[in-house]
């Protein structure tokens, strides 16, 4: 057949060529693919057809793939679907690890799914530029499983500020992240050791491991921008309570040259150099977490999903449990705030094909009455109030539970969030600097609050009110 | 006249794939970035128009001054280490050493592997963890000579070859493992070229195997070897993935090279402008220094 289409529709010389065995080998590859490519376009138009016909509204949901994975949201879109069936909608729920780099040119061509979870993506610079719907709408809906509250008071205290904007709220946390230190149960066990309740205890118990042969403390220095940050940030709320963590939040100038924060900088620069494994700053962090777990350090700071991402490596007789970073008596932070946040954030885009139903969905997905499927199935903290029962959690999950619910609430900075230049340029270099020594406490602040006043001098737009807490609720006293 | 006329329309019937996707994936995308980097664009909002601004800031930007540096010590020290290794290999496997073959396969090995596989292999070996080989054999040594290599009272410890602050003297080796197999055949190709009468003149006139290669071997391949000074300079500009790699996709200032302050910029900053201003910089930095050095090689062009 190929040779009566050669005939008809080729000139001469392109027919000499065509003669030739390799040219038709490579041709009639080349039309077998055609025909496929054509069928294929075929099938699917067919397939849209169908659904346009029974008008089904097909509602994208993209949901980054990280430790807790997207099998429990995929369930959910199921029975969101099943449960919906009579109303023509379809969730099709999808993810990716790279889901942010995947959906850059799609926000940017105005093709986005209908509503996305990941927080990687610039949330700030989108609500500036009004390609996020505010959720105000959802929020002020009856929570789902708790019908006599709106759905935004279920949530947590401060839960929902941190993509607030003018009275908007652009995105909404899924899940609640806090940051503690995780340690191996059996073995303190074993080795007699206790858990601090005091910074002093800790240092001690540091000494204590350090004697027995063990490294204290493991450090996934290749992340330090998140990892160290974190701690070190802790450190600042333990020293100078929420007033400096309000500092930070509210981009006052020096305010990480400020006595309390210069002090927490110290403070953590000599944990680093005197209790961290050595090395540290060259592992990534699967790498240090395995130190951690194959008993090489005694102990690691990490946030909940630590036990999700480490899953297949921990041994049975791993008592994998938490305690939260003490304070001391002479420091000003209420050492019963923990140092966390919300996080997996959902948000709707402006150019959403089904705003309302990504809505719903959203609220389905972040409800009183999924939040314990979800405990029991990825081990995620919900970030609603009232519904992390210890039980339906894992041990190591539960010990976090216990830490939260037995705080007096949750801080966290933001300019990491406002400033990416920031935060790839100058406070993750300065973080690894502060940690291998080549900077000072004096000379880290200075780079940060330089860094800050760059950024506030040079912003384009209008920076967002910072939500600030007040000392006297969380027990602290103001500073005078 | 007939045939004149059909052998042009063939001509182009032949070419126009490869012209069509070149303008499509090549030429308009460049076209594209040239715009860019006269403009400041988030990715998400209305590009603005703003001149030469992106390439002044960029002169004055300390970060992309430091990985210029940063690409000239690749250029530099691996280059340099890479093209005097594979023409040692390739003159002592062109003069008839025993198992060159195995020799050829061997050191031509790691271009076959994807770069950011071997990136990962040198992460593991370059490991501070128990997992890594050559600072298992670090720590040997420090326990074997405490008095040269240790403090009073200090323990062996592994060093942190891809810590930020030694990365790119830590990348050299690795670029040196890979590269150097495919400079040396392509240097071994040319030396195979060179008729052997010549050889046997010179050994006829005494001339011993080192005279025979600066006064005969290389002078002969010199084009070639312009040609591999030009594939490093414009491969070690380009370099990225083993930097991307080893520093969990976000180098810093102690690590940077060209193209991860690029990527940098665009997909962690949204500065789209400033990146394109990158890689006009880019482009233009290669592209002259292809200039030079192709420039050298015209001088003095030996035929035989």
């Amino acid at each position: 057949m190929s040779r009566a289409i050669s005939h008809c529709i080729l000139p001469t010389y392109v027919q000499s060529v065509y003669n030739t065995i390799m040219f038709r080998y490579v041709f009639s590859i080349f039309l077998s693919f055609s025909i496929i490519l054509v069928l294929a376009f075929y099938s699917d138009a067919i397939h849209r057809i169908n659904d346009t016909a029974q008008e089904i509204k097909v509602v994208e949901v993209a949901i980054f793939k990280g430790a807790f994975g997207i099998e429990w949201h995929q369930q959910m879109a199921e029975q969101f679907n099943r449960e919906n069936k009579h109303r023509n909608i379809k969730i099709e729920l999808w993810g990716d690890p790279k889901l942010a780099n995947i959906l850059k040119p799609r926000l940017l061509r105005g093709n986005p799914p209908d509503l996305i979870l990941d927080e990687r993506l610039p949330l700030w610079l989108l609500i500036a530029a009004d390609k996020l719907l505010p959720l105000n709408a959802p929020l002020a809906e009856p929570a789902l499983g708790f019908e006599q509250q709106k759905w935004a008071d279920r949530y947590s205290p401060g839960m929902l500020n941190m993509f607030k904007s003018n009275g908007n709220v652009y995105a909404v946390p899924a899940a609640f992240g806090a940051w503690t230190c995780w340690y191996n149960a059996s073995l303190y066990k074993a080795k007699g050791w206790e858990i601090p309740k005091t910074w002093d205890e800790y240092i001690d118990l540091c000494e204590k491991i350090k004697q027995s042969g063990m490294v204290p403390i493991a450090l996934q220095g290749k992340n330090s921008y998140f990892y160290a940050w974190s701690t070190y940030i802790t450190l600042v709320q333990r020293i100078g309570g929420v007033e400096a963590i309000n500092r930070i939040n509210a981009l006052e100038p020096n305010s990480f040259s400020h006595p309390d924060a210069l002090k927490a900088a110290q403070v953590f620069q000599n944990l680093v150099a005197n209790y961290y494994q050595p090395g540290a700053l060259a592992m990534t962090h699967t790498e240090a977490q395995l130190q951690f777990i194959q008993g090489n350090t005694a102990m690691i700071f990490c946030g909940v999903w630590l036990e999700n991402e480490m899953r297949e490596t921990i041994p049975a007789d791993f008592e994998l449990r938490s305690f939260d970073i003490p304070g001391s008596p002479e420091w000003k932070g209420n050492d019963k705030m923990v140092h966390g946040q919300g996080m997996e954030f959902l948000f709707v885009p402006k150019a959403a094909k089904h705003p309302g139903i990504a809505f719903e969905f959203a609220r389905y997905l972040v409800s009183p009455q999924h939040a314990p499927g979800m405990s029991r199935s990825i081990g995620a903290i919900s970030p609603l109030r009232e519904v992390n029962s210890p039980e339906n959690f894992s041990p190591a999950i539960a010990s976090v539970v216990d830490i939260v619910n037995d705080s007096s609430g949750a801080f966290n900075v933001r300019p990491y969030m406002l400033f990416p230049a920031w935060k790839s340029q100058v406070m993750d270099a300065a973080i690894q600097d502060l940690c291998r020594g080549t900077l000072t406490p004096e000379e880290f602040a200075r780079t940060l609050d330089d860094g800050i006043a760059h950024e506030v001098a040079t912003a384009e737009r209008a920076i967002p009110d910072a939500v600030l807490l007040n000392p006297s609720d969380y027990g602290e006293l103001h500073a005078h | 006249m007939h045939i004149n006329r059909e052998l042009k329309r063939l001509r182009w019937f032949l070419i126009a794939p490869a012209l069509i996707l070149f303008t499509c994936f090549t030429a308009l995308p460049g076209v594209r970035a040239l715009i860019y980097s006269f403009q400041k664009w988030d990715g998400f909002t209305e590009p603005e128009w703003v001149g030469l601004q992106n390439f002044q800031a960029l002169l004055a930007d300390d970060l992309f001054i430091l990985a210029l540096k940063n690409n000239v010590i690749l250029m530099v020290a691996g280059g340099a280490i890479t093209l005097c290794l594979a023409l040692l290999f390739a003159s002592t496997i062109h003069r008839g050493m025993r198992g060159a073959g195995v020799f050829r396969v061997a050191f031509f090995f790691p271009n076959i592997l994807a770069a950011v596989a071997i990136a990962i292999l040198w992460q593991q070996m370059y490991s501070t963890t128990d997992f890594g080989i050559i600072n298992a054999i670090w720590m040997q040594i420090q326990q074997a000579l405490p008095s040269v290599f240790l403090k009073k009272g200090e323990i062996p410890s592994p060093f942190p070859f891809t810590d930020s602050s030694h990365l790119i003297w830590s990348i050299v080796p690795m670029l040196i493992w890979t590269a150097t197999g495919f400079y040396m055949v392509l240097f071994l190709a040319a030396m195979q070229s060179i008729p052997e009468e010549y050889y046997e003149a010179a050994t006829i006139d005494g001339a011993s195997p080192r005279q025979q290669f600066w006064h005969i071997t290389f002078p002969l391949i010199r084009e070639v070897f312009i040609v591999g000074i030009v594939f490093f300079i414009i491969s070690s500009a380009k370099f990225f993935d083993a930097v991307w790699v080893m520093e969990a996709e976000l180098p810093n200032k102690n690590s940077h090279v060209m193209t991860t302050v690029l990527y940098q910029k665009v997909f962690h900053e949204y500065n789209v402008g400033y990146a394109a201003a990158i890689a006009v910089v880019l482009f233009v930095l290669v592209f002259i220094a292809t200039l030079i050095t192709l420039n050298f090689s015209r001088k003095d062009t030996l035929e035989y």
